[in-house]
């Protein structure tokens, strides 16, 4: 069938309108016992990466009450210089000059989750990305608090993702075709959802929202496929940030060459995140594919 | 699975042509393969007939020496590499055919494929001795390779192809770029593009 053909990518323009507006934001991290926190210095116009203070929402509370408040916790040294187009087939937050007006401008009246824009990586990183970490937490009106919680471990449930992929529209595949494809992979990365709600006693409630795997060699060579979102949770930068950490992690583990097969609509996608069509002329090829 | 199947064009030189499976279909049904292919798939040469000439099919890495094989990949002009990453490399590969001489037990083909035994494999290295080019030991591993694969129940089989060898693969029943597709690589040279669309 047409679909296992590519690294089958499912992105949509499905983000809120609300746009944030950070100019030259620059980010830092240190490691804690379980999670990482982001510190955020933001600047109006000149970030300077001063010291480190723990992220507080005070700063916003000054010009604009914050009914919701967020967290971006983001295990990396991100220099942003943002892009500032969006493409077409998807938006994430355009983040352009003006914080304040921004904040002013209601951008917290509703539960927005601040976009994480992870760019690709100037630098190999030195710190290892540990296997599992907060990609973003956000407080909503009522109290509830939701951790996007990213894993390289391989923890997915096979229902889970199956269900997930019904619900981005690809065809069945057999359940222990999944789970034998799971197990084969080199890396399952995922995302999983975590929500708490106040008075609960502690019952959260975790949801498979993103998945993409790489097969390997485990010396040279992966490739990645299979890269989901939970059209919910679309728009938002999270299949970015996906297949930037799975890139993270597989040059970690000094993997050089990792490959992919794109289908016209995302090529611009990962070209974004630094992956190359046709380098050199080398052509992807298959063999006897559907028409 | 595999409706309306492409028939390729035959190469001049041999007498071969391959026949993907003989269904044809209408496009909007898909149709589950009840028995493998492999037991349909012709080879362009028949294992008797490589015997006869003097060589011999092997599967696995069993007398396999990682650094004549190092010298293969060196002579078709791959970079040379750790063994001990190569040794690694072919523990961790779902399927390799190559092609023994069996007067000097020298590797002279090879070729292997990874992926995650269900659903997908991509075919790597490809090589064939320099001294032994143009008798048919390239198509030979790789028809054999895809047999394998096949034989398993995998039917995604792609590679990456160098320009200058496409019409290698084009016989073989291989498609460049098919529906658009594009083979991408990572490149961790390559600055985040901020610029336009």
């Amino acid at each position: 069938m047409w679909w296992s053909r590519k690294t089958h990518t499912q992105i949509h323009a499905s983000s809120p309108s609300r746009q944030v507006s950070l100019n030259n934001l620059t980010v830092g991290w240190t490691r804690h016992k379980a999670s990482f926190t982001l510190k955020m210095l933001t600047l109006i116009h000149n970030a300077i990466p001063s010291s480190f203070s723990s992220f507080s929402v005070s700063p916003f509370h000054a010009n604009y009450h914050l009914s919701s408040q967020t967290q971006l916790l983001v295990p990396s040294n991100l220099n942003c210089p943002f892009s500032t187009t969006a493409t077409r087939k998807f938006r994430t937050f355009q983040l352009k000059a003006g914080f304040w007006e921004s904040i002013k401008s209601g951008f917290t009246k509703t539960n927005t989750t601040q976009v994480i824009d992870p760019q690709s990586i100037d630098e190999e990183d030195e710190e290892p990305l540990p296997q599992e970490f907060v990609l973003v937490k956000k407080t909503e009106l009522d109290g509830t608090v939701e951790q996007i919680i990213f894993s390289s471990g391989g923890d997915v449930d096979v229902y889970d993702l199956q269900a997930l992929c019904d619900k981005v529209g690809w065809p069945r595949r057999p359940l222990s075709k999944l789970a034998a494809a799971l197990k084969n992979s080199y890396i399952v990365a995922s995302l999983h959802s975590i929500r708490k709600s106040p008075g609960s006693e502690g019952n959260e409630q975790k949801r498979l929202i993103g998945m993409a795997r790489a097969t390997s060699d485990h010396a040279f060579n992966a490739t990645i496929w299979d890269v989901v979102v939970d059209p919910g949770y679309q728009g938002q930068g999270l299949g970015k940030a996906l297949v930037e950490k799975l890139i993270r992690t597989l040059l970690q583990r000094d993997i050089g060459n990792i490959t992919l097969f794109a289908d016209g609509q995302v090529v611009e996608f990962y070209g974004n995140l630094g992956f190359q069509a046709d380098p050199e002329g080398i052509k992807g090829m298959f063999w006897y594919p559907n028409n | 699975m595999l409706s309306r199947g492409i028939i390729s064009t035959p190469h001049p030189t041999s007498s071969l042509r391959l026949q993907p499976p003989t269904a044809t279909v209408p496009r909007n049904v898909t149709v589950s393969l009840s028995r493998p292919l492999h037991s349909d798939y012709p080879l362009s040469i028949s294992d008797s007939v490589l015997e006869s000439r003097g060589f011999a099919l092997r599967r696995s890495v069993e007398g396999l020496d990682l650094d004549e094989l190092n010298g293969v990949f060196v002579a078709v002009g791959f970079p040379r590499r750790d063994p001990d990453k190569i040794r690694l490399a072919l523990e961790h590969t779902e399927s390799m055919v190559w092609v023994e001489q069996r007067r000097t037990r020298r590797a002279v083909a090879f070729a292997r494929a990874t992926g995650d035994g269900v659903f997908n494999a991509i075919i790597w290295d490809v090589v064939v001795d320099p001294s032994f080019q143009g008798i048919g030991l390239g198509k030979a591993v790789v028809e054999r390779i895809i047999q394998d694969l096949v034989g398993k129940g995998i039917s995604n089989i792609a590679l990456y192809s160098e320009p200058r060898v496409l019409g290698f693969y084009r016989p073989l029943g291989f498609v460049a770029d098919p529906d658009g597709i594009r083979g991408m690589v990572y490149s961790r040279k390559q600055k985040k593009k901020t610029g336009p669309l």
